[in-house]
């Protein structure tokens, strides 16, 4: 039985991967754009001289890429070389890898996003929950407001803010950057990791606290609801202490939802938070797909979107193989 | 009559999210209303006024490098956002709603595969999928292209949450005594469910809206909207084109700023207190 | 139980984020083993900052995407990020000295006919490993080029002409070509971003050129007969150290040139006007490229070390060799009647656009090639052309009369119809750098009566090659020096003179007779002038009626340089060269750079 539902499970993880890789292979390529010629538009723009000849490399270029061959052709290729994790080459950095350009933004990206998203959720979640616990201090009443204010602004447009006042008009953090432009990238020296740091800051702080206030937010929601529980005034009548009330019992069962919530939004991290980084020039996954996709780099969007679908399904996948280990309202059987 | 107004006033006093967002609505609407009786929407256009200009008596705003009047741009903007985020957020909801109610209360084959779109289409990055379909669009796009690009991807969370409202509804008592009364299934939805969810719909539909702001703004900032368009995410784009922060324009970047923080605020002031206002057992469902 | 099964889920999430984080640590880990492996066998000297020269120059979001690419014939390199002092050539040019300079050659010849150039190459020129440069190279290069065509940078250009290249000793190489070709020395010297880089035949024999990234600090690659050596290339930046001693370089061990004083180059990735404006002004960089008009006015009051090649007036700096026009597609209704795009000239307040976009800092364009000194000549030669056509003249008199005498009419929304109420429709494509004067220009129409918008869609260049727009927006990399020809060029709708391909003609314009005089300039040699003017004259009788594309301003480049550290940068009293840096001519500004402390 619990074999069956794991098998059915995968089997499910499986047909949304091919799904979400057909239309990413599909989409681009409805268009009448042609990444070749804006490739060789962006090299002619760069010197300002029209080569001569400019069709003639256009069609050996598209050969070399097999975008001449028929449509399904293509995705026969696509699919076998996306089962290898063969990502080929991008078109628009040619002949760079597309593995070269994902290997250098990703750690960039899972850093700072993965350490953001989690830190949010943590904070966002205790602070949430606090909020709804009647027994909690009263000052935190005073969160709310703020909290709520934050949660509604856009966090690139909050990042825009703080760079204005701390990078810019007080010189406290730096304007744009993953790290000082000029500094050798050395990951063992702590210089290094406290220049990543500083530069890592503002972005991470802006979405921090656009972060938390959502996920306080519903985890207030959540608690309100478990409160009222009968089993909470049960527990309470037994005579529990209020911490044990509140992190065994309420928090406890209140948090599955949010992490569901979790696992999505980790997955997305992959995917990168494109206005972030667009703000603060961080070098991350997100503009390196951003670019990609306005010169319809066919390849490199392809590879780095198979990584976040991947990842978001993986997630998905697991925490529905756990979810009946934790809640055992929820069975294994058919609902 | 007055005792309707005094039972709504004393109810905000339950529910202060609710009034605090629709007053701070209320405001930007006024802001809109006002402001385009006295500014000329050709002050919109660039060339229209002396170009970057320190804000003054006739120029309350300043104005940017192209020519336009500040002020005219931010109310002619909030209203072309805000349509944005309406139409969008209107045919979201519009097709969320249909396609909620079929997937949940049919459920079998149907339901498998809504639900599955729904599912895949959560997977892929929304923002990232929307500049796919606005890169691949001809040409340069219009206010009413932007609301259509949004509005995309704009049914997918309405279609799970009230497919989500509906499965839960479904099993209550009145719905079964309703069937076992003979009623029809199009008839049962229309007559039974709809009006226990319009409090829900409209929630869902300020959210919606909220959102579709939220991906247009982004969407233009990144360079992809309606050039010629003032709205409010153009502004910011324009904004980060010329070095407004550089060059200490602050009366460039803060005003649209401010207005995207008021307008996001009073949204999700006005979704919590309608949240409230619709059955409070509505938000255990996921 | 339950408890536990939570804390189970939450460690299985807290271990996948740290195996996540480890594989994107375990992969900077590479590259920083690929560092330390480098630093060890070579170490990055000690190079002091008075003696470094920074530059801050494109890379995507803030980092180089092609650090390992050094190999300039690849379509994904670009010599402007480094490659192009690496390969040094034949021949400079200087557009503003209006000189050549012979580099590695010490001079040419054509025979009588122009079928064949013959280069003679100076002695004791050796590449960075110790093997000579010879006639072997150049002859390789060419004919390499040749073979692949349409695969690698300058590929068909060379094909159109080059038959084959021979060596007739090491120190002489003869260029057959198959057609008459006067002006392929000139292409291929260095000016601008135009010129052929002589490759080592030795190193790049054998390679793929169109994946081969010459790359290989620890070999040595890539080699190079420049004084310049690789020390360090990542996505962050590239350093290029100078040899120590003058006998490492062919040009001071003969006393032809004096080592160049720079003895460190960085470039950093450029992010935005706003970091670099900041960089400039605290001498963290001593140049970038070029910024707007407001920007580097304000960059040099807040530090006046600064200055840019008019010093501190404007226009702030030089004309670029891409005067900018607006191309109306003459295929198109409305377009395809000349008196409409002469109106539209008329219609377009030039002044206004560069006070409002500028500052008032640069100068309306006058014909499709910059007003450098050796075209001023031609410029005089049809002045009395431009007497009867005047394509800079703001008149909206003028424009509404050659209208109405067209049909046309106003309609009720004050735009201009014609006889079947179709209205004028002008949709101005772009790319992100118009955007400054795009919308004005949009602007300044509307007022006039033309229906017209501007927008940079992604997809611009794709339908400006394919002739899907109204109008767009260009720059024209044509002539700059010697004769208008390649300026012409690219109006020819079709020519006989140069086989093979033909350039994209944007304007969709075509006239018989200008081809036909065109091609005459083709084959007509550089040593005429008389005849290249006349030509000219009559070429321009046809084009200056037609007008296929409306002039607007000429492109300026206006470079911050930092006069802190370094000196003799290239401005209008010492216009040695142009100054940009990322030309192929930046040798010539490192060989002239002076040390400020």
């Amino acid at each position: 039985m619990k074999l069956d539902y794991i098998a059915k499970r995968f089997g499910i993880f499986l047909l949304v991967i091919w799904l979400a890789l057909t239309v990413i292979f599909f989409l681009p390529r409805f268009s009448t754009q042609n990444p070749i010629r804006e490739k060789m538009n962006q090299e002619m723009l760069r010197g300002g001289y029209v080569q001569v000849g400019m069709e003639q490399m256009i069609e050996e270029y598209e050969s070399k890429f097999g975008l001449n061959k028929p449509l399904w052709e293509q995705y026969g290729t696509y699919l076998s070389d996306m089962g290898r994790l063969d990502f080929g080459y991008s078109i628009a950095h040619y002949p760079k890898t597309v593995k070269s350009m994902l290997s250098e933004g990703l750690p960039w990206s899972i850093g700072l996003l993965g350490m953001t998203t989690l830190i949010a959720f943590g904070v966002g979640s205790l602070l949430g929950a606090l909020l709804a616990w009647r027994r909690a201090p009263q000052v935190l009443r005073y969160l709310f407001p703020p909290l709520l204010v934050l949660s509604a602004v856009p966090f690139y447009l909050l990042g825009l803010v703080l760079i204005f006042f701390l990078a810019f008009e007080n010189s406290w953090f730096p304007l744009f950057g993953g790290y000082s432009p000029g500094t050798v990238t050395d990951w063992l020296s702590i210089s290094f990791w406290g220049n990543v740091l500083h530069h890592s800051f503002l972005p991470a702080l802006s979405m921090i606290l656009a972060g938390i206030g959502l996920w306080a937010l519903t985890m207030r929601g959540m608690m309100v609801t478990v409160q009222g529980e009968d089993y909470m005034t049960m527990a309470e009548a037994k005579g529990l202490k209020g911490s044990t009330l509140f992190f065994r019992y309420a928090l406890r069962n209140s948090i599955l939802p949010q992490v569901t919530s979790l696992v999505l939004a980790l997955g997305h991290v992959v995917g990168g938070a494109v206005l972030v980084e667009v703000v603060f020039g961080y070098p991350g996954i997100g503009t390196t797909l951003y670019h990609a996709i306005r010169e319809f780099d066919y390849f490199v969007i392809q590879g780095i979107i198979l990584i976040v679908i991947v990842a978001i399904a993986l997630g998905t996948f697991l925490l529905d193989v756990a979810y009946p280990l934790l809640d055992p309202r929820i069975t294994y059987r058919r609902a | 009559m007055n005792r309707r107004i005094l039972a709504a006033m004393r109810y905000t006093r339950r529910n202060p999210a609710l009034a605090v967002g629709i007053g701070l609505l209320l405001a930007i609407l006024l802001f809109w209303g006002i402001g385009s009786i006295f500014v000329p929407f050709s002050r919109t256009s660039a060339l229209s006024v002396p170009a970057s200009r320190v804000p003054s008596w006739e120029f309350p705003l300043g104005t940017d490098r192209q020519g336009r009047d500040l002020l005219a741009v931010m109310i002619a903007g909030t209203s072309l956002t805000l349509r944005i985020g309406l139409i969008a957020g209107f045919i979201g909801i519009f097709i969320g709603t249909i396609l909620g109610f079929v997937s949940a209360y049919y459920r079998g084959a149907v339901d498998t595969i809504i639900r599955g779109s729904v599912d895949v289409l959560l997977t892929v990055p929304s923002l990232l999928v929307m500049i796919l379909v606005a890169v691949a669009l001809k040409g340069g796009l219009t206010v009413e292209g932007m609301a259509l690009v949004v509005s995309i991807l704009a049914w997918v969370w309405p279609t799970r949450t009230i497919r989500a409202q509906v499965l839960t509804m479904r099993e209550s008592g009145y719905i079964r005594v309703a069937q076992l009364s003979g009623m029809s299934s199009p008839e049962i939805i229309v007559k039974e469910m709809m009006p226990n969810l319009l409090p829900y719909l409209a929630a869902s539909l300020v959210n919606a809206v909220a959102a579709a702001i939220l991906a247009s703004i982004g969407l233009e900032a990144l360079g992809l909207g309606p050039m010629e368009s003032p709205t409010l995410g153009m502004t910011i784009y324009w904004v980060l084109h010329y070095s407004a922060l550089l060059h200490g324009m602050w009366w460039w970047w803060a005003p649209p700023i401010i207005i995207i923080v008021i307008l996001f605020v009073g949204l999700f002031l006005l979704s919590t207190g309608l949240d409230e206002l619709a059955n409070p057992r509505v938000r255990r469902s996921v | 139980m339950k408890k536990g099964i939570l804390w189970v889920l939450l460690s299985w999430l807290i271990v996948a984020a740290f195996v996540l984080a480890s594989c994107g640590e375990a992969v900077p880990g590479e590259q920083e083993e690929e560092e330390e492996e480098e630093e060890e066998e070579e170490g990055l000297k000690e190079v002091s900052r008075d003696r470094t020269l920074i530059l801050i120059w494109s890379g995507t979001e803030g980092r180089y995407v092609d650090h390992e690419l050094w190999n300039p014939f690849s379509i994904g390199s670009n010599h402007q990020n480094g490659p192009g002092i690496f390969y040094e050539p034949l021949y400079y040019y200087s557009a503003f000295a209006d000189e050549e300079i012979p580099w590695l050659a010490e001079s040419y010849e054509y025979n009588s006919d122009n079928t064949e150039l013959t280069y003679h190459l100076r002695p004791d020129v050796t590449w960075s490993d110790g093997v000579p440069f010879t006639a072997e190279d150049v002859a390789y290069t060419l004919n390499t080029l040749v073979d692949l065509g349409p695969a690698v940078r300058w590929g068909v250009d060379v094909e159109q002409f080059v038959d084959e290249a021979v060596v007739v000793n090491p120190l002489t190489v003869k260029i057959k070509f198959n057609v008459p070709a006067p002006k392929f020395h000139h292409f291929i010297s260095y000016k601008y971003d135009i010129g052929v880089y002589m490759v080592p035949k030795h190193i790049f024999e054998g390679q793929d050129w169109t994946v081969f990234g010459h790359f290989d600090i620890a070999e040595g690659w890539p080699v190079t007969t420049s004084p310049w050596r690789l020390a360090l290339s990542t996505p962050e930046q590239k350093v290029i150290d100078r040899v120590e001693s003058p006998d490492e370089w062919w040009a001071s061990k003969t006393g032809f040139a004096d080592l160049p004083k720079v003895e460190r180059i960085i470039y950093l990735p450029w992010v935005g006007e706003t970091q670099t404006a900041e960089a400039v002004i605290k001498n963290e960089a001593d140049a970038s490229l070029d910024l707007r008009p407001h920007t580097i006015s304000m960059c040099m009051e807040d530090n006046p070390n600064l200055i840019s090649h008019t010093f501190h007036e404007p226009p702030y700096g030089y004309v670029d060799w891409w005067p900018i026009s607006l191309i109306v597609n003459c295929e198109h209704d409305h377009f395809d009647n000349k008196d409409v795009r002469w109106a539209l000239s008329y219609f377009m307040d030039r002044d206004e656009l560069i006070d409002v976009a500028y500052g008032g800092a640069g100068t309306a364009s006058l014909l499709p090639w910059p007003s450098y000194p050796s075209l001023d000549p031609f410029t005089e030669a049809i002045s009395d052309l431009l007497e009867d056509y005047p394509t800079n003249e703001y008149n909206p008199g003028k424009g509404e009369k050659l209208l109405t005498d067209a049909g046309y009419t106003k309609d009720s929304e004050g735009f201009w119809v014609d006889a079947a109420g179709s209205r004028i429709r002008l949709e101005m494509l772009g790319w992100a750098i118009f955007e400054d004067i795009g919308p004005i220009i949009s602007a300044q129409f509307r007022n006039h009566g033309i229906d017209a918008s501007y927008a940079s869609p992604p997809d611009a260049s794709d339908r400006m090659d394919r002739g899907d727009f109204d109008g767009c927006l260009r720059g024209h990399g044509g002539s700059v020096a010697g004769d208008p020809y390649f300026t012409f060029r690219m109006y020819q709708s079709a020519t006989l003179a140069v086989p093979g391909g033909h350039m994209i003609n944007y304007y969709r314009w075509h006239n018989d007779e200008f081809d036909r005089l065109v091609d005459e300039m083709a084959i007509t040699s550089m040593a005429e002038p008389a005849t290249l003017k006349e030509l000219t004259h009559d070429v321009m009788e046809i084009w200056l009626e037609e007008l296929p594309d409306i002039q607007v301003v000429e492109w300026y480049h206006r470079i911050p340089m930092n006069t802190t550290y370094w000196t003799n940068w290239p401005t209008e009293d010492n216009m040695y060269v142009n100054g940009a840096f990322w030309h192929l001519t930046f040798g010539m500004i490192l060989n002239e750079l002076e040390p400020a402390q």
